[in-house]
């Protein structure tokens, strides 16, 4: 569904990604995980058509999206829910989630999307009319992956969604993405909390300093010697 | 001050209100959602005013349809602006873009000044009056001109505010506002929402132009007070403040009449200019803004 092959991109004169490959087939639960500043948020932009890329080639149900903007990536069914969750802060939780089908033009289709959204989040159903500003942490996550899935997209990808989260809510969170994910969404998932991540994720794409270090089955990562030493602390 | 007093003020206050929020509804707008300083805005008045002129006096048309005609045509004057200017300087400038922008609505203020000159002449392009008659409001006499056009003002707030609440588009453009590339990630085109948003903003300049034709002929400079008073607007308000460039209109517009009458004529500029000077020294964001600091704290 999703192709990555050589990709390379930064900022400006910065170069960030150095020959990043991925792939995402379809209904599988793909997660990309790494440290601090190992190029995770930057794989997503350039693949979301956020930042342009240097070089490489993304590919999406077939169609390149390199020069593609943004907004019509996202109509392509390719949905980012990021990192900073970009909310439209001065609105209600409910014109966010309309404005997630803001693509769509059938009412009751993005009706029934909706109501689909609030059953996953119940939380956000008794907010419907606070302003997204007004929510808490863990809300404000939910009403972004929300939004993201207003669009009814083939493939949602979500930027550390656990960031900045009391564990129960980390809980609630990726709950949720394993539902969706039973549902037969597609999801490319970046995370740093890599115990966790590794036992929700079919597969995963560690990346380290801008590189694809080790890939594979989560399962086999889990048992992966430098990847306990390195990323789950245990010997 | 007798009851009458009162309410003379109140009245005139509000009808001069109603055309600051709506030339403010437009500056709010252009700020919020393109980061523009835009001091081209009374251009757009005129080009409204202008165009009110040539419909009514010159081909004789019905006055609500010259409206209307001047209403179409700013509102096209800003789409090609848009298109031709700033759309090319946001995607050629890597510069500060406030700056670079403001700068560009400065130039274009002067050359569209000056084309007004060239096509137009130096000479006052004005009408006695849309309608010949008066409407009693408080025992005062007014002219019908005067209240159509706060009426024609109150419509067009009121129809902005539910075309960017109740639809589509509209909900767009505040996102855009909101967060930019929020916008761009649920599928919104950030280009096409520029070029609207400054086109309906230069339109709402344009009925304002037209619609007090009678009271302000078009002139080469006549969008310059326009201009200077909604800044005073959007600066109390808090710039890109749709609602409360709406209030702060209202509030301006009878501040200025109660000054005028307290200290006569002249002297309810200065009044405005202490005002704002306090305001900025106190409360920066603005009565209705957040986010930005005074110098005491």
């Amino acid at each position: 569904m999703l192709e990555v092959k050589n990709l390379q991109a930064g900022y400006d004169r910065l170069q960030v990604l150095w020959d990043v490959s991925l792939s995402v087939t379809e209904g599988e639960f793909v997660a990309l995980i790494g440290s601090n500043g190992a190029g995770k948020t930057t794989t997503l932009r350039a693949i979301a058509g956020l930042i342009k890329p240097k070089g490489g080639e993304v590919r999406f149900l077939g169609t390149n999206l390199s020069g593609v903007p943004a907004h019509l990536i996202s109509r392509k069914g390719l949905s980012l829910v990021t990192e900073d969750l970009n909310l439209f802060e001065a609105m209600t939780v409910q014109e966010n989630l309309l404005l997630g089908a803001y693509s769509r033009r059938d009412t009751k289709k993005i009706m029934g999307t909706l109501e689909y959204v609030l059953s996953l989040f119940p939380i956000l159903s008794e907010r419907k009319n606070q302003l997204a500003g007004t929510l808490s942490g863990g809300e404000r996550r939910m009403l972004a992956i929300g939004r993201g899935l207003m669009s009814s997209p083939r493939m949602l990808m979500v930027d550390e969604p656990s960031l900045g989260l009391a564990p129960m809510m980390v809980v609630a969170v990726f709950e949720a993405l394993k539902l969706l994910h039973e549902q037969g969404v597609t999801i490319l998932l970046v995370e740093q909390n890599v115990n966790n991540t590794l036992h929700l994720a079919d597969s995963a794409y560690v990346l380290e300093h801008g590189r694809i270090a080790l890939q594979g089955a989560s399962r086999d990562l889990l048992e992966n010697k430098y990847l306990k030493e390195t990323y789950l602390g245990r010997r | 001050m007798s009851i009458s007093t009162i309410q003379n003020l109140l009245v005139t206050g509000l009808l001069r209100g109603g055309l600051y929020a709506l030339m403010a509804i437009g500056l709010a707008l252009v700020f919020g959602v393109m980061n523009i300083c835009h001091f081209a805005h009374g251009e757009y008045y005129a080009i409204g005013a202008y165009a009110a002129y040539f419909a009514f006096a010159v081909w004789g048309l019905n006055p609500i349809l010259a409206i209307l005609i001047a209403a179409l045509i700013s509102f096209l004057a800003g789409a090609i602006t848009e298109k031709a200017l700033f759309y090319p300087l946001r995607k050629l400038s890597k510069g500060p873009w406030v700056m670079n922008a403001f700068l560009l609505t400065a130039g274009l203020s002067t050359v569209l000044q000056s084309g007004f000159q060239l096509g137009f002449g130096m000479q006052y392009l004005g009408i006695t009056q849309y309608w010949n008659a008066t409407v009693k409001v408080f025992g005062m006499n007014i002219a019908a001109d005067r209240v159509v056009a706060f009426g024609i003002a109150l419509v067009s707030i009121a129809g902005m505010w539910l075309f960017l609440h109740r639809t589509r588009t509209g909900r767009a453009i505040r996102a855009v506002s909101q967060d930019e590339r929020g916008a761009q990630l649920v599928g919104i085109d950030l280009d096409w929402i520029q070029t609207l948003t400054f086109s309906v903003g230069s339109m709402l300049a344009g009925i304002g132009g037209a619609s007090l034709l009678s009271l302000n002929p078009a002139y080469p400079f006549s969008g310059s007070a326009p201009l200077i008073s909604s800044w005073f607007v959007v600066t109390i308000a808090g710039l890109g403040n749709v609602e409360g460039a709406i209030v702060g209109g209202l509030l301006v517009g009878m501040f200025e009449s109660v000054s005028y009458f307290l200290l006569g004529q002249g002297w309810q500029t200065v009044a405005s200019l202490v005002l704002l000077i306090l305001l900025l020294l106190f409360k920066p964001s603005g009565l209705f803004g957040t986010g930005i600091k005074s110098v005491w704290e």
